[in-house]
């Protein structure tokens, strides 16, 4: 069991990701009006929609069941979850009993299974097709996602994110071209978790990502909304504690958190500004093509993989 | 009264064996014939229990013989570890089907409910019995009785469907049955003997052991359902009644995966490296094909059966990662894969058994299968619904619930197996592990779909608008089913070491430890760990915390109003509006098309059938010519006597009295000489 000290420190590093998640939400909202040459709502708009939206009332259809009330619950809180467990502020996971890859990929699964759920828990048919779509977009990302993270742990000899993150962060030489196409398969699953053109629009709201939050309202709403920008921040900073782990600190010791901290928010800075700028130079594409762009993913992920196997 | 596990195990089988009898005697007062076959069914699996679970706690198996009536036989019971594993399975999944019929089968009051409980209980004498004998002869034998019960439970509906579909599963079980009886009779050869421990001493290597693991296990995959041979699977089982269903997908494919393992393993002793793979790989497509049939289903009982292909699956990736780790001398490996995969077949009896009663209650009170007619139902049903969406989170391999557990040591295990071994294994060992998280992934829309197409959203037809929530008992054994989920997942760290030690018995011994404190490990912590008991706690209590803070900092805000209809871009909403089955799975249909032709093209049922027509055509052409040659001449010459007959018998009074007249002179004359 981890002792209380690192546990603190995970419900620290949870607790700072939730309070970034607007942030970085908000620096791509910004990102995208300034390419449109429009002046934009300004980097700080997503804490005051969710500040307003907890003053209001939740209204619901009256089809929606008790999953469509738990999902905004149980999807915040399996966020939080993961914030805990990934590598952001040290290089080993605050708690090595729940950063092992496999678990953090069907973490990832429950609050895909919930948020699909309630979509269709809520009787909308937006909301019913939004989480088909999501589900399916889920089934053209894992392979790549569990591929590419394959080729790192078999390189490094363990399933733990922390104990990956922290030996890649030594030496990327080991298999160097293995390494670096894994990153780029990874980076790829990445865009597309955070909800990005080609394959999502996140700001119209009866699309994929957001689709399922059509019939939602005030606090639920506000939850949801929390929820999905923490699961932005959490997939970015996984990309970052697993593959891009310099600057995080080796021992948990106060000084060298703080350099952390400080590294924590410039790499996410970076992440969501390079993600936005993708984004916004491409087209919009018809969904059910959208298992032909995915292959790309998985080509690389299988790419590094071959280099694995001959040992580049 | 104290028994010994073999004492129990034998008054459990008289139990199921006397619940059969007396349902078959009171066939004239079927509500007492459901209740006491009912009855009997809960004291044989409390009985089962009381058998294994002892046995399984020891670590010790047991065995007793006697003669028996036949010379060239003996009536050896062996209950090892394996086989106390799978009565444990067996008797609690028999104990918690028989609290359902209780109320499920008065459904089928009238139309002969009296011989469900009949079958019903011959079907787990013959599993318990199959699973402890340790003799070739006496194992067919129950393996035969077990696919004739199932087969007159599959056609209980007696209507077309069930009738085609019983036909199929006879023709494919008995073809897998004559691939087994070739095996075994090539080891009978050998040895001499139809004892399994002679099998077993025979340490069979080369060409001839491939053949034999072959035969038995096409053979055994045919009953287990994997793919290609899965054809009956999604027919047979919808067709049962809800609570057979639920034996036969959460238990009776096992017995395919149990004799995989008896052949592979136990009796052969998995000496081959490349029979492991061939598991794995059969495992692989089963799983991925399984899952992707089962989202494009619109019958609730046909989507769980297609998914019961997709659970055999990853249960064998499990056994032939522990194959080729016994084969490539990797104990570790070994070991892990077969608890992977163990641990795996008591989990999917469990979720599988809950999915299946979950659907026969909706079947129950809703009278359909067709999810396109439900909708709305956690509204009117919700301890089913809550107990439904409980086993779906299982079967999607959540955390913290038992999926999770056998799912995360099935990738373990094949990652052990990627990163060391010869370039095949570290070729294979990825593969497999892509399959089985595209297959999560898959499941995930699967269950989605058939929990919220079912209990979600408005009712899309009037059986759904007037169900009510499903008897108690059933409640209750659905109840009994969803703590189990949850138990087997949580209690991992105790679970785990039993399973552990089922597999290293099986696998020469070699103890493996997966436990440290609350965490489970592959065999060594610093690798990687787990704990669910931890992510059990954090998952529930972390969600509370907005939670409370929303309902403590309420502020001026308004209480929650759940009214009207969902919007639908300003128009009135209609029931048609809500997302259909076919709509959640049509990206999936679209872009998987290749593989849903497939399974046109390797379906076995058709040539099956082609073979039964051209079988019963010859017979037709044949028939002839026995008429020809035999029985033609004979009805000829019957008929020639006949005619020659006709001519004395003209019917007229005269020449009868002249017949007679005749007679008498001849008898006079005969008298006076």
């Amino acid at each position: 069991m981890p002792n209380l000290e690192m546990f603190m420190l995970a419900i620290g590093q949870a607790a700072l990701l939730l309070l970034l998640a607007p942030l970085m939400t908000g620096i791509s909202r910004m990102m995208r009006a300034r390419m449109h040459s429009r002046r934009g709502p300004g980097v700080l708009q997503d804490y005051r929609d969710i500040v307003k939206l907890f003053k209001r009332q939740d209204v619901a259809p009256s089809s929606a069941g008790f999953v469509f009330r738990a999902a905004p619950y149980v999807i915040l809180g399996t966020m939080l979850v993961l914030a805990m467990a990934l590598p952001a502020l040290t290089r080993h996971s605050p708690v090595a009993a729940l950063a092992d890859l496999i678990t953090v990929m069907y973490l990832f699964a429950m609050v895909r299974f919930f948020f699909s759920l309630s979509g269709i828990d809520s009787g909308s048919s937006f909301a019913g097709i939004g989480a088909g779509r999501e589900l399916t977009l889920g089934i053209l990302v894992e392979p790549t996602m569990i591929l590419s993270l394959l080729v790192v742990s078999l390189i490094e000899g363990t399933t733990n994110l922390g104990s990956i993150g922290a030996s890649i962060g030594d030496n990327y030489l080991k298999a160097p071209a293995a390494i670096g196409l894994a990153m780029l398969a990874f980076g790829f699953v990445v865009f597309i978790e955070m909800g990005k053109l080609p394959f999502d629009m996140a700001e119209a709201e009866q699309e994929l990502q957001e689709g399922p939050l059509t019939e939602y309202s005030g606090v639920s709403l506000a939850m949801l909304k929390l929820g999905l920008g923490l699961k932005k921040v959490v997939i970015a900073q996984f990309f970052l504690g697993v593959f891009l782990p310099f600057g995080l600190a080796a021992i948990p010791a106060a000084g060298s958190l703080v350099v952390a901290l400080v590294a924590l928010v410039l790499k996410l800075v970076a992440v969501f500004v390079l993600a936005a700028l993708v984004e916004n130079s491409m087209a919009r594409g018809r969904f059910l093509l959208v298992s032909r762009v995915t292959w790309i993913g998985f080509g690389l992920a299988a790419l590094s993989f071959i280099f694995y196997l001959t040992g580049l | 009264m104290n028994l010994t596990p073999i004492g129990m195990l034998l008054l459990s089988v008289l139990l199921f064996a006397a619940g059969a009898g007396m349902s078959l005697l009171l066939a004239r007062c079927e509500r007492l014939a459901i209740q006491l076959s009912a009855l009997t069914g809960v004291l044989g699996g409390l009985c089962g229990l009381a058998a294994a679970v002892p046995v399984l706690l020891s670590g010790q198996g047991v065995s007793f013989a006697i003669d028996g009536p036949f010379a060239f036989a003996h009536f050896v019971v062996r209950m090892d570890l394996l086989a106390a594993l799978m009565v444990t399975v067996i008797s609690a999944m028999a104990l918690i089907a028989s609290i359902y019929s209780l109320s499920y089968v008065q459904e089928y009051e009238g139309r002969g409910a009296w011989t469900m409980g009949f079958f019903m209980n011959l079907f787990v004498a013959s599993m318990i019995g199959l699973v402890v004998i340790d003799n070739a002869f006496y194992f067919l034998v129950f393996f035969e009785a077990m696919s004739l019960s199932s087969y007159f439970l599959v056609i209980f509906d007696q209507d077309r469907e069930a009738v085609d579909a019983g036909f199929l599963y006879f023709l494919i079980a008995h073809a897998g049955s004559v691939l087994i009886m070739v095996a075994f009779f090539i080891l009978y050869q050998k040895s001499g003997s139809l004892d399994f421990d002679s099998f077993r001493a025979l340490h069979l290597t080369g060409p001839l052991a491939s053949v034999v693991f072959l035969l038995a296990f096409f053979g055994f995959g045919a009953k287990a359902g994997m793919v290609p041979l899965h054809g009956w699977l999604p027919r047979a089982h919808p067709a049962a009644p809800s609570h057979a269903s639920a034996m036969m997908s959460g238990v009776m494919v096992k017995i395919g995966v149990f004799g995989i393992i008896k052949v592979g393993i136990d009796l052969l002793g998995a000496s081959t490296a490349w029979w492991g793979v061939v598991v794995l790989a059969f495992g692989a497509v089963s799983s991925v094909l399984g899952v992707l049939y089962a989202l494009a289903e619109q019958d609730i009982k046909r989507l769980l059966a297609y998914s019961t292909v997709e659970n055999v699956g990853i249960i064998l990736m499990g056994v032939g990662t522990g194959m080729v780790g016994m084969a490539t001398g990797h104990p570790v490996i070994a070991v892990l894969g077969l608890l992977a995969g163990l641990y795996h077949l008591v989990n999917h009896a469990v979720f599988k058994g809950l999915l299946f009663l979950g659907a026969g209650s909706i079947l129950y009170r809703t009278h359909t299968k067709d999810m396109e007619q439900l909708g709305g139902l956690a509204r009117v049903m919700p301890y089913t619904a809550f107990a439904f969406l409980f086993g779906s989170l299982a079967i999607c391999a959540l955390p913290p619930f038992n999926g999770f557990v056998s799912e995360w040591f099935t990738y373990q295990a094949m990652f052990g197996m990627s990163h060391g071994g010869d370039m095949l294994l570290r070729i294979a060992g990825p593969v497999a592990i892509v399959a089985l998280a595209l297959t999560g992934a898959l499941a995930a829309l699967c269950f989605v779909k058939a929990y919220g197409v079912c209990f979600s959203g408005n009712p899309r037809s009037h059986h759904a608008a007037e169900a009510k929530e499903a008897p108690c008992s059933m409640v209750f054994a659905l109840m009994l089913l969803a703590v189990a989920c949850v138990v087997l997942g949580l209690a991992a760290p105790c679970v785990s070491p039993i399973i552990s030690h089922v597999a290293s018995s099986l696998t020469g011994g070699v103890a493996l430890v997966v436990t440290q404190g609350s965490v489970i490990h592959p065999g060594n912590p610093a690798q990687t760990l787990v704990s669910t008991p931890l992510l059990a706690v954090l998952l529930f209590l972390i969600p509370l915390i907005p939670l409370v803070l929303v309902s403590l900092f309420r502020g001026r805000r308004l209480q929650r109003r759940h009214a009207g209809d969902a919007w639908a871009c300003g128009y009135a909403t209609e029931g048609n509006m809500t997302v259909s089955g076919a709509g959640l799975a049509q990206p999936v249909r679209f872009m998987f098309a290749p593989l849903y032709r497939l399974r046109e093209t390797l379906n076995p049922s058709r040539a099956m059938r082609a073979t039964v027509d051209c079988s019963v055509s010859a017979a037709t052409r044949v028939e002839p010519v026995w008429d020809d040659k035999l029985v033609s001449p004979i009805v000829r010459g019957v008929q020639r006597l006949g005619s020659w007959v006709q001519i004395l018998q003209r019917g007229d009074f005269r020449i009868y009295c002249l017949y007679v007249v005749i007679a008498l002179v001849i008898l006079l004359l005969c008298t006076v000489r």
